[in-house]
């Protein structure tokens, strides 16, 4: 069980600069997600901690251990890749004993972690298999449990879901959570789904050009995102954007692209220093539902309905306001035409506004 | 980790000396005056000269120098040889070896398997000792003398190899390319041609290269099937002239036949390794 | 299919069976009227000539020698250009060239570089290496072996590029995951690289065998038969040109191919393994 902590971390490649100056500390025990998209850096620091990649600057301790010069074999840890680097010439027995065999265990001792690590996935059944005879799940549960047999640190997932299919993938997602609550230890995941971040990680790290964006527990990442684009990442449709400006009319009011909407009072202090300057207004589309006649008018967008996508437990609406397009995610009861005018009430509170230039919540 | 580093540099180093030093050597000798060649070092040039080379194009007509009448050395001639049989071994290897990976490595008929390892098979017989009845062969076909005995046998030579390398590659070609090409009305052969052709061009130059390197690396059919010194490749033309005494002229025949040879290797050694990777994913 | 079929098996068919007609036959261009049935004759003598046992080993051990040389620096260079390197590219190019010197022209360079028939500033030192090969391993040796290290400096480089092109098939995870959990690198070598590498290495193998006959042929046409150890391949064409025993050759000839489809058939369950069902 470790800590593993992350200082001034870099990598630059030739002409890329991959890593920048990243700071991060996984507690003992700790599920930590780094999402981003492709090309963000993710895997990078990732396999820094592995020991795959060389440490241009910064420090990478795991436990109480400074690992930059560490081979990956003595670091402790255990690794899953994306297409499971299962060896064909062995069987899932032999896959999963290569670590402990490599590090000369007595044979009993691996037999009995094998066995063990076996159960808990239920593969018993495919331990005599070539990888090849086995299913995209099956493949995925093997890899898994060749890194729970060496009782490492540090767990080190590298997208292990993604090349399954996406109901196989939820399922995995389940286990994987249970998994680490039963054995408690500390674990790196890396993944570009956001769903897959949210609904596995104790903390999720948000990156984007080698910069982490935003360190938080899953919520508030969601309710609080601390720039335009965690907000636009995290949550699925993403945020609505809408650049505004500011202007004070009886209260703050938020007008642009043809649209005009009073700013909460809640948010008024902050925003005060912005007045006569343009910032980006941010909405959720869950944020946004069907205005009823008790809904003040201030607070409310009239809306063209381009598109109905019904999904059973909710409807998304993708509309037209004024010079922009909205998502919209309503009541699975809500019976929208294409082309029909609604009006929309939206949830002032929850309305995030954004700083145009440095794209920093305010 | 510098300290690695380093010694991966050396050991790539004496690599590059281990393959190259033979070369170099022989370019060396090819290169010395008489004079040199017996005082001088044999490691290095003080005096470069390119008799060897130029005595490569005089010797158009015998010629005497000392005692020793000099055969000629049509080395142009052989060079056009070389070069036809060279085109003409490459047209047929792979004008039969694509349709046969095709067939075998697609359509998969029943037992495609078997055919391809008895294809493959034919390498347990060592074609280098059969020349007697080969022999007989090719005058039966009225071959005798002529560069399409070699064609005929270059290709039977370098065939199982590129069905081989196609066919693995053309089996794990994703059927949908050429279902998108038949969905978008383009008849199976024009599919092929204008599809799945290209894109094996890796493989394809993969082939050629290793047929290209079986008609190089053969001299003693040459100089078996090819009697007239007009006809002969540079090969068969250089092995004669061991007779003449002429080592250092046939280096420099060697050296100068090689250079066409070793730039369109080099320029396609990149696409070759590619060619056979691509060919090897997924198991050869 | 067909045609690629009829050009390998038509063309080979007939030698094939002529020879192993002649095997079973008195055929000599020397003896009066025609070649008499002599049925399994000819290869009783040759089981029971010690010649020919002395050969086979020669053969065998020629194979063997080449082959493993092959193999060995064909991996370990194979190796080396797969790790990154700024150097890389031009070993490359430079590890490539041995094979791509058309080989039947070069050989001929080698060999006469290694044995100088006149006088140049180191034939006596090479003179000395011959006697001093000679000496222990008998006449002819060192011809021979200038044959074996021609044969190793091409098919190596040939092996080596090959086993390049297997190792960029090889995902890299299996070997990060190696890197992840092995003692040391020779660990890792022998779990992982070297099994991975299996069949590609046995296609290798084959084809080193094929270069390795043909090299001898080379030569031994080239110096007009001066390649005097005796070898199964070489000492066929001996006794069919030289001296016309072509029933004899014949059966030297065929004794190696049983020989070699032995290996073929244990090859293929290295590279061309039918693959399992997936479940």
């Amino acid at each position: 069980m470790a800590q593993v902590m992350m200082k001034d971390l870099n990598k630059k490649y030739d002409e890329v600069h991959a890593v920048k100056d990243v700071n991060l500390h996984i507690r003992d025990k700790e599920f930590v997600v780094l999402v981003g998209p492709s090309g963000c850096g993710k895997s990078t620091t990732l396999r820094m901690v592995a020991g795959l990649e060389e440490i241009t600057s910064g420090e990478i301790t795991i436990g109480d251990r400074i690992v930059n010069d560490l081979p990956p074999k003595d670091r402790d840890i255990a690794m899953v890749f994306q297409n499971y680097a299962l060896y064909p010439h062995m069987t899932v027995y032999d896959n999963m004993a290569f670590g402990l065999k490599m590090r000369k265990f007595p044979k009993p001792e691996i037999q009995k972690r094998v066995q063990d690590a076996a159960e808990i996935l239920g593969i018993q059944e495919l331990l005599k298999r070539k990888p090849r005879q086995l299913s995209g799940g099956q493949r995925q549960r093997v890899a898994v449990g060749r890194a729970i047999v060496r009782h490492p640190q540090v767990f080190l997932f590298d997208e292990p879901l993604s090349n399954l299919d996406a109901k196989l993938r939820v399922q995995m997602r389940v286990e994987l959570k249970r998994l680490h609550d039963r054995l408690e230890t500390t674990a790196v995941y890396v993944t570009h789904d956001q769903v897959e971040a949210m609904t596995l990680g104790d903390r999720v790290v948000v990156m984007k050009d080698g910069w982490i964006q935003q360190v938080g527990e899953p919520l508030d990442l969601y309710s609080r995102p601390a720039n335009k684009f965690v907000a636009g990442f995290i949550g699925s449709p993403a945020m609505n954007f809408i650049d505004v400006s500011l202007s004070d009319a009886g209260g703050l009011w938020a007008e642009g692209q043809g649209l005009r909407v009073k700013v909460a009072p809640a948010h008024a202090t902050r925003l005060s220093a912005y007045k006569g300057q343009k910032v980006t207004l941010g909405l959720r589309p869950e944020d946004l539902r069907v205005a009823s006649g008790g809904d003040p008018a201030e607070y409310t967008i009239d809306a063209v309905v381009d598109v109905v996508e019904p999904l059973g437990s909710e409807i998304l609406l993708d509309l037209r306001a004024g010079q922009t397009t909205l998502v919209a995610r309503v009541e699975p009861a809500v019976r929208a035409k294409v082309h029909e005018t609604i009006k929309f009430a939206l949830v002032p509170d929850r309305a995030r506004f954004f700083d145009t230039k440095t794209e920093l919540a305010i | 980790m510098s300290a690695r580093r380093l010694r991966h540099g050396a050991l790539l180093l004496l690599a590059a000396v281990y393959s190259l030093f033979p070369i170099y050597f022989i370019t060396v000798q090819s290169l010395k005056t008489p004079h040199e060649d017996v005082f001088g070092s044999p490691l290095w040039l003080a005096d470069p000269d390119f008799e060897n080379y130029t005595a490569l194009f005089e010797g158009a007509e015998a010629r005497v120098r000392g005692f020793v009448i000099i055969p000629r050395v049509p080395f142009l001639a052989w060079l056009a040889n070389s070069a036809l049989v060279l085109v003409g071994s490459l047209a047929l290897t792979l004008g039969a070896a694509v349709p046969a990976a095709y067939a075998l490595g697609r359509l998969r008929p029943p037992g495609w398997r078997a055919c391809r390892r008895v294809l493959f098979a034919s390498y347990a017989v060592p074609q280098t000792i059969l020349f007697i009845p080969l022999y007989q062969v090719i005058v039966r076909l009225g071959l005798d003398d002529s560069h399409a005995a070699l064609v005929l046998i270059y290709s039977m030579m370098a065939l199982p190899f590129c069905v081989w390398i196609l066919s693995a590659y053309y089996r794990h070609l994703p059927r949908e390319i050429e279902e998108s090409a038949l969905v978008e009305g383009a008849t199976p052969v024009r599919a092929f041609l204008r599809v799945v052709l290209p894109m094996s061009r890796n493989v394809l130059v993969a082939a050629a290269l290793f047929t290209l390197g079986t008609v190089g690396n053969d001299f003693m059919l040459a100089s078996i099937f090819l009697l007239d010194p007009e006809k002969q490749t540079v090969a068969a033309g250089l092995g004669v002239m061991d007779v003449s005494l002429e080592e250092l002229v046939a280096v420099a025949g060697v050296n100068l036949a090689a250079i066409p040879v070793v730039a369109v290797c080099a320029l396609f050694a990149r696409t070759y390794v590619r060619g056979l990777t691509a060919a090897m994913l997924e198991g050869a | 299919m067909a045609p690629a079929g009829a050009l390998v098996l038509g063309i080979l068919a007939y030698p094939v069976a002529w020879e192993i007609w002649a095997s079973l036959t008195d055929f000599s261009s020397r003896a009066e009227g025609g070649p008499v049935f002599v049925g399994l004759a000819n290869y009783g003598r040759l089981l029971g000539d010690t010649w020919f046992w002395k050969a086979l080993a020669t053969t065998l051990g020629y194979l063997a020698v080449t082959t493993t040389a092959k193999l060995v620096l064909g991996v370990g260079m194979a190796l080396l250009l797969a790790r990154p390197s700024r150097l890389r590219a031009l070993v490359f190019l430079a590890v490539f060239l041995p094979w791509a010197y058309p080989g039947g022209i070069t050989v001929i360079a080698w060999y006469w570089m290694l044995n100088p028939p006149l006088i140049t500033s180191y034939s006596v030192f090479m003179g000395n290496v011959k006697h001093a090969v000679d000496g222990v391993l008998g006449a002819g040796a060192w011809a021979f072996l200038s044959v074996m290290l021609f044969n190793v400096w091409r098919g190596g480089s040939f092996t080596a590029v090959f086993l390049l092109a297997g190792l960029n098939a090889i995902p890299t995870e299996l070997f990060e995951y190696a890197r992840l959990e092995s003692r040391s690198a020779w660990q890792r070598f022998r779990a992982v690289t070297l099994p991975l590498l299996a069949p590609y290495m046995a296609l290798a193998v084959f084809l080193s065998f094929t270069t390795a006959f043909a090299d001898l042929g080379n030569v031994w046409m080239l110096t007009g038969g001066r390649i005097i150890f005796p070898v199964v391949g070489t000492y066929a064409y001996w006794l069919a040109v030289k001296s016309g025993q072509l029933a004899e050759a014949a059966t030297w000839t065929l004794a190696l191919v049983p020989l070699l489809a032995l290996g073929l058939v244990v090859l293929f369950r290295w590279f061309d393994p039918h693959e399992e069902t997936p479940a």
